[in-house]
């Protein structure tokens, strides 16, 4: 799986978890707070959603620091078997 | 009833009702519960195992879990002063509280244990909970467990649990809302604690452990009810630790389910006022607690069974907020013709977010004047979040937001601002300098 085919697969998760963004760009460099306006539950369903459907686990930890979209990308792809 | 320690308490229900489950939880995969009786034996039996360790103050890292529990009440009962903590805590943190010991999962106790110090010789009954908020200069408030267990009373006594009802604890224990109305609460009413099992389970939690009553931050209580998560059992819901839109409380009330509001602080052990009829903005003051307005409106408490220690080694912050056994709260409120007390807002400049975490404004701002020199800004809030309000143009958002970056990466997700919002005049200020905070909250809610 390449990169930009967890990019895809993210943003449609995200656009399923908050449809009230649909439309709007989403991009590796879109910074998921103030871009998006998600909040952290938000959020917390959108890593839950990716979890399961990458089948990967990104530690609680780590999910603070996933800032934009490219992070999130990057926590998967480093998971990925 | 009334307990002055943990161990009162566990061992009154053991002795009373010991086959009565004490806490719920998953392990393995499948639901598992522990009788009063069986609780106590392994809470004393880990108590025996600590009495015999030379550590005086444990720092808990709370994950919510069983062994977490069972861990808080055992180091109590062997005369360890705890300090709760959470994933985010920083060495700091540790070592201002003088913790020599650390519990919890194995990294981050290996990353903290060189934060570790020497050590108290008093701290027996003593739990440390740090005040919700921005890391660098909340502060320990020391509680004990007879303070806890007087406000779980409190509690009890304005909303009875039955033994045959289950709380479901979903909140951080290392929050003294999540400790004692998540936790204490449903067990000193001997009622069965369901133990959350963290954020991935946020969606099934309710499905899971079919709880009949709930405490929650309105954030969260927001997204389970958005969702439609709060399963078919629920009774009753205390919602606390931050401001809450009045469409929750009429969503839950539609579903059939009690509500009450909570307010409280870390200093007080947590709640000193429920409301309990109709409206849920309208609080009766608990039992052992005593509140009385400023002439400003600040609410002023005195609770002697449920008021904080102090701040731990810091008397003179305790001095400028605790005088002569009263609180300054810094909020401001109200009594109706009935004597119930309404919340009006902060005095201080401080936002309490939805997830109950405060954020100090002129310390997170002072954070952003070196990413925005010479820029006129202010932090505000919109719905329970925090957003930079800034004099200049919206095509210089991509600028700032990068400039940002660095910084909001640092704090946690909610303590990020939540977007940008760009003004086309000066802030309005004092004639110090001083941002006028309710004058651009007030043009903000008017637009």
């Amino acid at each position: 799986m390449t990169r930009q085919d967890i990019m895809n697969k993210t943003i449609e998760i995200v656009y399923e978890c908050v449809p009230e963004i649909e439309g709007q760009t989403l991009e590796e460099s879109t910074v998921i707070n103030t871009d998006t306006g998600i909040d952290s539950m938000g959020f917390t369903l959108i890593i839950c959603r990716l979890e399961a459907a990458f089948d990967v686990k990104i530690p609680d930890r780590q999910w603070k620091k996933l800032y934009t979209l490219g992070d999130v990308v990057t926590a998967i792809e480093k998971r990925l078997k | 009833m009334r307990f002055a320690s943990f161990e009162e308490l566990l061992r009154h229900f053991a002795q009373t009702t010991p086959e009565a489950p004490a806490l719920c939880f998953e392990a393995h995969g499948e639901k598992q519960t522990r009788s009063f009786a069986a609780f106590y034996g392994d809470v004393c039996a880990r108590a025996a195992v600590l009495e015999k360790k030379s550590f005086t103050c444990l720092g808990v890292l709370c994950d919510g879990s069983f062994a977490c529990v069972t861990e808080i009440f055992a180091a109590v009962k062997a005369g360890k002063q705890l300090v709760l903590l959470n994933e985010d805590c920083t060495p700091e943190q540790l070592a201002a509280a003088d913790a020599d010991a650390l519990w919890g999962d194995a990294e981050l106790t290996e990353e903290l244990s060189p934060a570790l110090t020497g050590g108290v010789t008093d701290g027996r009954g003593k739990l440390l909970f740090f005040t919700s908020g921005t890391t660098a200069k909340n502060k320990a408030v020391v509680l004990t467990e007879q303070s806890l267990c007087s406000s779980a009373f409190n509690g009890g006594a304005l909303l009875p649990l039955k033994n045959d009802d289950v709380l479901l604890c979903m909140l951080p224990l290392d929050h003294v809302f999540g400790f004692v109305c998540g936790l204490l609460w449903g067990l000193s009413c001997g009622a069965c604690v369901a133990l959350g099992r963290g954020p991935r389970h946020y969606f099934d939690d309710c499905t899971f452990f079919a709880p009949t009553a709930l405490s929650a931050v309105p954030l969260l209580l927001g997204f389970l009810l958005q969702k439609n998560l709060l399963g078919s059992t629920l009774r009753l819901v205390l919602i606390g630790a931050g401001d809450c839109p009045q469409a929750i409380p009429g969503a839950l009330k539609a579903k059939g389910v009690r509500v009450s509001f909570g307010y409280g602080l870390t200093e007080t052990s947590s709640g000193v006022a429920l409301s309990l009829g109709d409206d849920p903005y309208a609080m009766t003051v608990c039992p052992d607690d005593e509140i009385t307005l400023d002439a400003d409106g600040e609410i002023l408490i005195k609770a002697d069974t449920c008021m904080m220690q102090g701040y731990y080694k810091d008397k003179t912050a305790t001095a400028a907020v605790l005088q002569n056994g009263v609180l300054r709260t810094g909020d401001l409120g109200a009594f109706d013709a009935q004597g119930l007390l309404h919340i009006r807002g902060r005095k201080k400049e401080i936002l309490v977010l939805r997830d109950g975490t405060k954020i100090f404004l002129p310390e997170y701002e002072a954070a952003l004047q070196p990413l925005l020199p010479g820029r006129d800004f202010a932090v505000t809030e919109q719905s329970g979040a925090p957003v930079l309000m800034i004099f200049g143009e919206e095509s210089e958002r991509e600028t700032l937001t990068r400039a940002l970056e660095g910084h909001m990466r640092t704090l946690p997700r909610g303590q990020q601002l939540k977007t940008i919002r760009f003004v086309n005049s000066p802030l309005p200020r004092t004639a110090t300098g001083k941002i006028k905070r309710w004058s651009i909250q007030q043009k903000e809610e008017a637009t």
